[in-house]
């Protein structure tokens, strides 16, 4: 396991613990009132309609539960692959893919039209159904994450590390397959219907889930006062740069592919020319703040050990995710529905039309509310248990790296 | 690990408890407003005791027959429930819903705190629009009682007789 | 070939009345053909389980059809209630069915028809949903059972007609035969509750010049003979779906 210096101790008693608690408080009642709110007086206050069914909620929830599976990485890279300088990260890397994974669901959950049978969901399994599937890998995810920090924290189940960690990184890659194919199996939609989207997924959930990590790391490590050594962070540094290069290599596959099949044509020029709103996303904050400018702050010459640079470009790189997800999820479905290929097609009910969508304030508020609940149970995790280590300088970290 | 904040933690987890427990006190006969139920107690489709304890059960089996099977017998039908023992109206003339206190089901699931989400899609007052006499009498061939055993389906109306025996316009060519 | 069309209405009302009786007030040729058919399939009471051995289906000729099907659709939202949704926007408003009106892009060649769920042998929208809250009864009708659905629109994701509505508000004072409520998906379901009782769907019976209705699975039924006769194109065949809503003029 993790080096003999290493030592684990909980986050101090302190006013900032409180002042986080606080700000991430108001956030989580804000996301409560959303959903009584809408639960109370139906969707109709949602921007959501029947021609986008699926809208910021889904944003919100798929990023986090995409960028939880990523988040265990990091200590999947030091169990399984025996990256030493990993090591000492894998607790908080399991407390937070729990964390986001939960905050995720609860946004999903709390979106249903009936969010009160939710043990219908548990009970009644159609195992046709990707989305039961996932349900299942959901709980498991929790179950196996949770055995890996007991793993990690019980001297006594150190002979179980190993395996547990093997075991909780073949599951997310499961997971993260399951999330991806929720939309590769949608036979109608030829934006979606393609396997290339679960390995598209796993990914960006590399990309999310690291990001976020960086971002975490960083902040944990200022507020409570403990040091955060280079030699660390490079390494998560330009491990986030090939994840990007990873994504943008899925989604010219995927759009290349798109455009050479005439069938597809039609969606994939809206999204990549004539969507408006979701061609800007696309090029501007997708693939050019969210990919190209993060790759610039990393590889930068004069950025070389920047601390701001490297957390600008894991920002840069969540907001290029929720860009990502946004075209996806959002311009997929504005694309009208192929009744008659070759045909124009209009109705009183959106044929042929582009649809229409405005997230409304409620949605905004419960997906923030769900990023909150995630933060919320990474600052009380850390303080009450012992997942961080007192220090990550460079002597402690990679006395005798490899 | 005993630090003030999980000293605050644990002594808001116990006010909770304390707050809940107080709350739940079970309801007595005088809280259940039975009047209208005992009043059709001996025309049910099920003997009083029966009814009272299993209702939910036979709903959920009826269901289920129902919305998966297709059968469609009336004697432990929702709307059959409703058609007897719901009014359309309340006094003032004013359309009775699940809402009201009056509504038959209230009477008892508000004062036991059991909410039912039947009447999110299940109309809860009987369909004037669609028949007039929906109210069934005692003995009559409309009723489900138990003594009865189940009632066929009604018989073809003369209009839907007349349907088929004489054949429509369309149908000449 | 309208004649047939009311076969399977007919064959249930003759055993209904029973008979002799019945047989002697019923032309002879009609009821000749009855007389076979009725005993291959037998028409089924309430208190028994629907079985495969039927495929409820139809088939509209919309070159009968002079409005494009709108009178269908009139009929559908009197009998189901669902334009009774006064919170909702436009777009979040229910549509059971509608007419969409196709013009080909290259030939300039036009026509409208009406649609709504197409009943399909393998439906996208049960493959898809959780709970199996999407289902199709044995006699191939694709129906939302609400009781155990939880409002996660992944059928409506997963339907390739745009078949399906969410209810975005809270409703009162449904049909009785026609329950629906808010957070749940719904959508046509052939008029379930009339095919039980041995009538017509609303549509159909709004459009009998236009539309046959039916049993797919008996070969002698009249919208199979008139199937075999006339074709029937469904939409998207290229999906493989093998729908029970056909159309005659697309």
């Amino acid at each position: 396991m993790a080096s003999q210096s290493i030592i684990f101790r909980e986050t101090k008693q302190g006013k900032g613990f409180y002042i986080l608690l606080a700000v991430l408080g108001a956030f989580l009642a804000l996301g409560a009132l959303s959903f009584f709110h809408a639960e109370h007086h139906g969707h109709h206050v949602t921007g959501m309609n029947n021609q986008i069914v699926w809208g910021l909620p889904h944003v919100f929830a798929i990023f986090l539960i995409v960028a939880a599976s990523g988040a265990l990485n990091v200590g999947s890279i030091g169990t399984v692959f025996g990256k030493k300088i990993y090591q000492p990260m894998g607790r908080l890397s399991a407390l937070l893919a729990i964390s986001l994974l939960v905050g995720g669901l609860i946004v999903l959950v709390l979106d249903l039209g009936h969010a009160d049978r939710l043990i219908i969901a548990m009970t009644h399994y159609n195992f046709k159904s990707i989305f039961a599937w996932n349900i299942i890998l959901y709980n498991g995810f929790l179950v196996l994450s949770a055995i890996y920090i007991w793993t990690m924290m019980d001297r006594k189940a150190k002979g179980f590390y190993k395996p547990a960690g093997v075991a909780a990184f073949t599951w997310r890659l499961i997971l993260t397959t399951g999330t991806g194919s929720i939309f590769g199996f949608l036979v109608s939609r030829d934006f979606y219907n393609s396997a290339v989207m679960a390995p598209l997924f796993i990914v960006m959930s590399f990309v999310f889930g690291l990001a976020v990590f960086i971002l975490v790391l960083h902040f944990t490590y200022k507020w409570t006062g403990r040091e955060l050594g280079d030699k660390v962070m490079n390494r998560l540094r330009y491990l986030l740069a090939v994840f990007i290069a990873g994504v943008l290599l899925m989604e010219l596959a995927r759009h290349l592919t798109g455009l050479y099949i005439s069938q597809r044509i039609g969606v994939e020029t809206f999204i990549l020319r004539d969507g408006g709103i979701y061609t800007q996303l696309f090029w501007v904050v997708q693939i050019l703040l969210g990919s190209i400018l993060p790759l610039s702050l990393i590889f930068c010459r004069k950025l070389k050990d920047n601390r701001l640079a490297l957390l600008l470009a894991a920002g840069f790189a969540i907001l290029g995710g929720f860009a990502q997800l946004y075209v996806i999820l959002i311009g997929g479905q504005a694309y009208p529905l192929t009744l008659f290929p070759g045909a124009e097609v209009s109705s009183d009910y959106f044929d042929g039309a582009i649809n229409g969508y405005t997230p409304s304030v409620w949605e905004i508020m419960l997906g923030v509310g769900g990023v909150a609940l995630a933060l919320v149970m990474v600052t009380i995790g850390v303080k009450v248990l012992r997942f961080l280590p007192e220090s990550l300088s460079d002597a402690v970290a990679d006395p005798h790296s490899k | 690990m005993t630090s003030k904040f999980s000293q605050v933690f644990l002594a808001s987890v116990l006010a909770l408890a304390a707050l809940l427990a107080g709350c739940s006190k079970a309801p007595t006969e005088a809280d259940l407003n039975l009047a209208t139920a005992k009043q059709k107690a001996e025309e049910c489709v099920e003997p009083e005791n029966v009814i009272r304890t299993k209702h939910m059960d036979m709903l959920m089996h009826q269901r289920d027959a129902t919305m998966i099977e297709g059968i469609r017998t009336k004697q432990h039908s929702l709307k059959e429930c409703i058609n007897c023992h719901v009014s359309a109206t309340k006094q003032d003339g004013s359309p009775l819903h699940y809402g009201d206190k009056e509504h038959f089901c209230t009477t008892c699931h508000a004062a036991v705190g059991q909410k039912i989400d039947c009447f999110q899609c299940h109309a809860d007052r009987p369909d004037v629009a669609q028949n007039q006499n929906y109210q069934h009498a005692v003995g009559s061939t409309e009723g489900h009682h138990f003594t009865q055993g189940v009632t066929e389906a009604a018989a073809p109306t003369t209009a839907e007789v007349q349907m088929v025996t004489q054949p429509q316009q369309g149908a000449a060519q | 070939m309208s004649q047939n069309r009311v076969d399977e209405y007919r064959r249930k009302f003759v055993t209904a009345l029973g008979g002799v009786a019945a047989a002697a007030t019923v032309a002879p040729g009609f009821f000749l053909r009855e007389a076979q058919a009725a005993g291959e399939v037998p028409t089924r009471s309430l208190d028994q389980a629907v079985t495969s051995e039927k495929r409820w289906g139809m088939l509209i000729d919309i070159t009968k059809l002079t409005d494009g099907g709108a009178g269908m659709v009139e009929a559908c939202k009197k009998e189901h209630g669902w334009d009774n949704n006064p919170l909702s926007r436009d777009d979040q408003k229910a549509h059971w069915a509608r007419v969409v009106n196709v013009k080909d892009k290259l030939t300039g060649h036009s026509f409208s028809l009406p649609v709504m769920c197409q009943h399909c042998e393998n439906p996208p929208c049960v493959d898809v949903c959780p709970t199996g809250a999407s289902m199709k009864r044995a006699d191939g009708i694709v129906q939302v059972n609400k009781h155990i659905c939880i409002g996660c629109r992944y059928c409506m994701m997963a339907c390739p007609y745009k078949a399906r509505s969410f209810v975005h508000e809270p409703l009162t004072d449904q049909r009785s035969y026609s329950p629906r409520g808010m957070g749940t998906v719904e959508s046509c379901n052939m008029c379930i509750h009339r095919i039980d009782e041995g009538r017509l769907p609303a549509c159909v019976e709004a459009a009998p010049d236009a539309v046959i209705f039916g049993d797919l699975n008996d070969p002698n039924s009249a919208v199979s003979q008139a199937l075999k006769a006339m074709g029937g194109k469904q939409i998207r065949a290229d999906l493989n779906l093998n729908t029970g809503v056909r159309y005659h003029g697309i």
